[in-house]
């Protein structure tokens, strides 16, 4: 059996490669609070937005779309420019707050504070990791009129972390519900190491510089607070239930459908299903999917999508693996073929990837994602990368939905929290942003000089409207840590936790080292 | 201790070797062997197996990576084992479904391959590895190495299973090309 000697000759691979493998674990969850319930009503005010329209995957993956000046390779650590650290694994900077409206009249005085108490982790020990940051803002209206703007805290992110990066937002000390946004994916595609152009992985911003980009010129707050995609294009579906195959006998019982299309008029899109195989010469498709055992946490729920040009007639074949090369009798199922919109098809495959599949339970508070976000997400990204656009990347050609729906959840992102602000003539507004930010890092197995080293930026104006008369930065439970690099001009050891921030200077950096570390 | 220490030991035929081996790295090699036996009274008996091994080979080996020499130990004589139980109709599911997915990497035949030894394809495959990403070769490792579940490797790495199953899927998918432009042979 092939299998079983590449099996055995995956012992003999190098050994460092599985130290590597057995030595790496992500850090350890913090146990944080999960705040969906002022999501859940942002859900319904984004529905409302929206209008009524249909909208429509450790370990972080490193990469860059632009590195800082000096920097590391995507994914690779290094030092990064002003003598701040390219970290593998890049968490985005605290924003400032901005407003919808581009003029305002208001000012703004901000503080923003990292507190390093130490975490609870999962087996019960408190260690450090992250910070608990809030970030208050008093606005003031030197106006003889009442200002009531729509303020916009923005934070770096991804769908699949919101229940524990969300941020809490409060006016006048009270907390208040906010309506939540996302932006598009931030970062880019690059090549599987090999400089051939292609775009098969992720290449997630991996500076403040990045987020640079994405913000000077509005255009994305502009796409983030603008209406969704509708893709009401009507598809082909083919639906694969009632499974039955010999388990007994066959532990990796495999069905499979063949059928052959013209590329230039039929665009397949697939969920559910484990292995393609494909001509391109010819047009032939062989889709396959391990047989749902009951076992095994394999999604039941297996559609072929048909874009274009119906498949036309396919045959069904058992096997006795994935590999499609034993035939075996006993493996059948039903295929159901409807048609529908690409919307209506991707509103029940968002559906089931947040309430259906296992990834709940891996993701705190993933099955109260509010849906119609996550649909525009994808919708989006479809039409930016995956087989609707117009140069699809390498790594969606496949067509292959259980990725692109995974992935829209874990690329990294710019999201705002919106909630009205009234600042009365004359008068001033607190105005509080209190989030759990995770640090950059670089990966634990790397053998990095980096690794242990925690990474926090902060950028004074970036995206802001706000005219800002003066901001200051604050550390609190420093017990646990020590400074390793800033530009901020902390002195732990002269007990000086507060400095006033040069507004000239766009970005602050601070990198820290827990001391149990 | 450290692992030359323990080395040592059984350098000096000093029975602690084994007592030593077992308490660093016992909990170690039962999780190979559970992940492909599925059967805790078979996985134990590969561990000593592992452990007698180990002794008759040492001397005179000095294996320089000593948990990953004992893990390829462990693996090879749990294989083993589950092709026994295979044979006798008992267990082995897990083994089943991961083979089944590794055949997704075997090079189609085109007649023109090189027969190559074992050590041969796995420095190519180490090649492979080294240049996919951190993330994916260490999921991968996991999966057809260790023979992890993809819940296990899942709630290790704090990530959700469809990202590991969309990782295994493309490494797969990837090693299969690979393998077929180096004309290899399986």
């Amino acid at each position: 059996m092939r299998a079983e000697r590449l099996f055995r000759i995956l012992g003999l691979v190098d050994e460092s490669l599985i130290e590597e493998a057995v030595s790496a674990s992500s850090p350890a969850a913090v146990q944080r609070r999960h705040p969906w319930g002022r999501l859940l009503a942002a859900a319904a005010c984004l529905a409302v937005i929206c209008g009524g329209v249909f909208l429509t995957s450790t370990f972080r993956m490193g990469g860059s779309t632009g590195e800082a000046d000096g920097g590391a390779m995507p994914g690779e650590s290094g030092d990064g420019h002003n003598g701040s650290t390219t970290f593998m694994s890049y968490a985005g900077p605290v924003f400032p707050l901005t407003t919808a409206e581009t003029v305002t009249g208001l000012t703004a005085e901000r503080t923003v504070t990292w507190d390093f108490a130490p975490g609870t982790y999962q087996d019960g020990s408190p260690r450090q990791w992250g910070a608990q940051v809030t970030d208050d803002y008093v606005l003031t209206n030197p106006t003889e009129a009442d200002v009531t703007v729509t303020a916009l805290y923005a934070f770096a992110g991804s769908l699949a972390d919101l229940g524990t990066i969300a941020p809490a937002a409060a006016v006048g000390g009270a907390g208040v519900e906010a309506t939540l946004y996302a932006g598009p994916y931030a970062g880019g595609f690059r090549d599987a190491g090999v400089d051939d152009g292609s775009t098969w992985n992720l290449a997630p911003p991996a500076s403040w510089e990045d987020y640079a980009a994405l913000l000077e010129n509005g255009g994305y707050l502009s796409q983030a607070l603008g209406a969704a995609p509708v893709l009401d294009i009507p598809v082909t579906v083919y639906r694969f239930s009632d499974f039955q195959a010999p388990h007994e006998e066959y532990d990796a019982a495999t069905q499979a459908v063949e059928f052959t299309i013209d590329p230039e008029q039929t665009t397949i899109l697939s969920y559910g299903f484990n292995g393609l195989s494909l001509d391109d010469e010819t047009g032939w498709r062989r889709y396959d999917y391990f047989v749902p055992d009951g076992m095994r946490a394999e999604s039941e729920l297996k559609l072929l999508v048909v874009l274009g040009e119906d498949i036309g007639d396919y045959t069904l074949q058992g096997y006795a693996n994935g590999a499609c090369e034993e035939a075996i009798g006993g493996v059948t199922c039903t295929v159901t073929r409807q048609e529908a919109t690409l919307d209506a098809v991707l509103t029940e495959l968002c559906q089931a990837e947040l309430h259906g599949s296992s990834q709940s339970s891996q993701w705190p508070g993933l099955d109260q994602l509010p849906l119609p976000l996550y649909q525009r997400a994808v919708a989006e990204s479809l039409l930016a990368s995956g087989l609707l656009a117009d140069t699809p990347a390498d790594r969606y050609t496949d067509g292959r939905l259980d990725d692109f729906l995974w992935d829209v959840l874990v690329q990294e992102r710019v999201l705002y929290l919106a909630f009205p602000v009234t600042v009365p003539a004359g008068g001033s507004v607190t105005v509080s942003a209190s989030l759990w930010k995770e640090p950059s890092y670089d990966y634990g197995c790397s053998g990095s000089e980096n690794v242990g080293l925690q990474g926090y930026d902060l950028v004074t104006a970036l995206g802001s409207t706000l005219d800002f008369t003066g901001q200051t930065a604050a550390l609190v439970n420093t017990d646990t840590i020590e400074i390793v690099r800033q530009n901020l001009g902390f002195d732990l050891e002269n007990g000086v936790t507060e400095v006033a921030l040069d507004l000239a200077e766009p970005r602050c950096y601070l990198e820290i080292r827990p001391l149990d570390g | 201790m450290e692992d030359a220490e323990i080395i040592d030991l059984y350098w000096a035929r000093d029975q602690r070797a084994i007592d030593e081996t077992h308490g660093k790295y016992g909990g170690f090699l039962t999780n190979i062997a559970w992940n492909i036996l599925r059967s805790h009274g078979d996985a134990e008996e590969c561990v000593n197996d592992t452990y007698l091994r180990t002794w008759n080979a040492i001397p005179p080996a000095r294996p320089s990576a000593f948990r990953a020499w004992l893990g390829r130990i462990v693996r090879n004589l749990s294989l083993d084992r589950w092709k026994q139980s295979r044979a006798a109709r008992r267990g082995g599911d897990g083994m089943e479904v991961l083979l089944g997915e590794l055949d997704d990497c075997v090079p189609a035949p085109h007649g023109t391959e090189k027969a190559l030894e074992d050590q041969e394809i796995a420095s190519l495959i180490s090649d492979f590895l080294r240049r996919q990403t951190v993330e994916n070769r260490i999921i991968f490792l996991r999966r057809y190495w260790y023979g992890q579940s993809v819940a296990d490797i899942a709630a290790e790495l704090r990530c959700g299973e469809g990202k590991v199953k969309s990782s295994l899927f493309r490494t797969r998918r990837a090693l299969r090309s690979y393998l077929e432009q180096e004309e290899v042979l399986l």
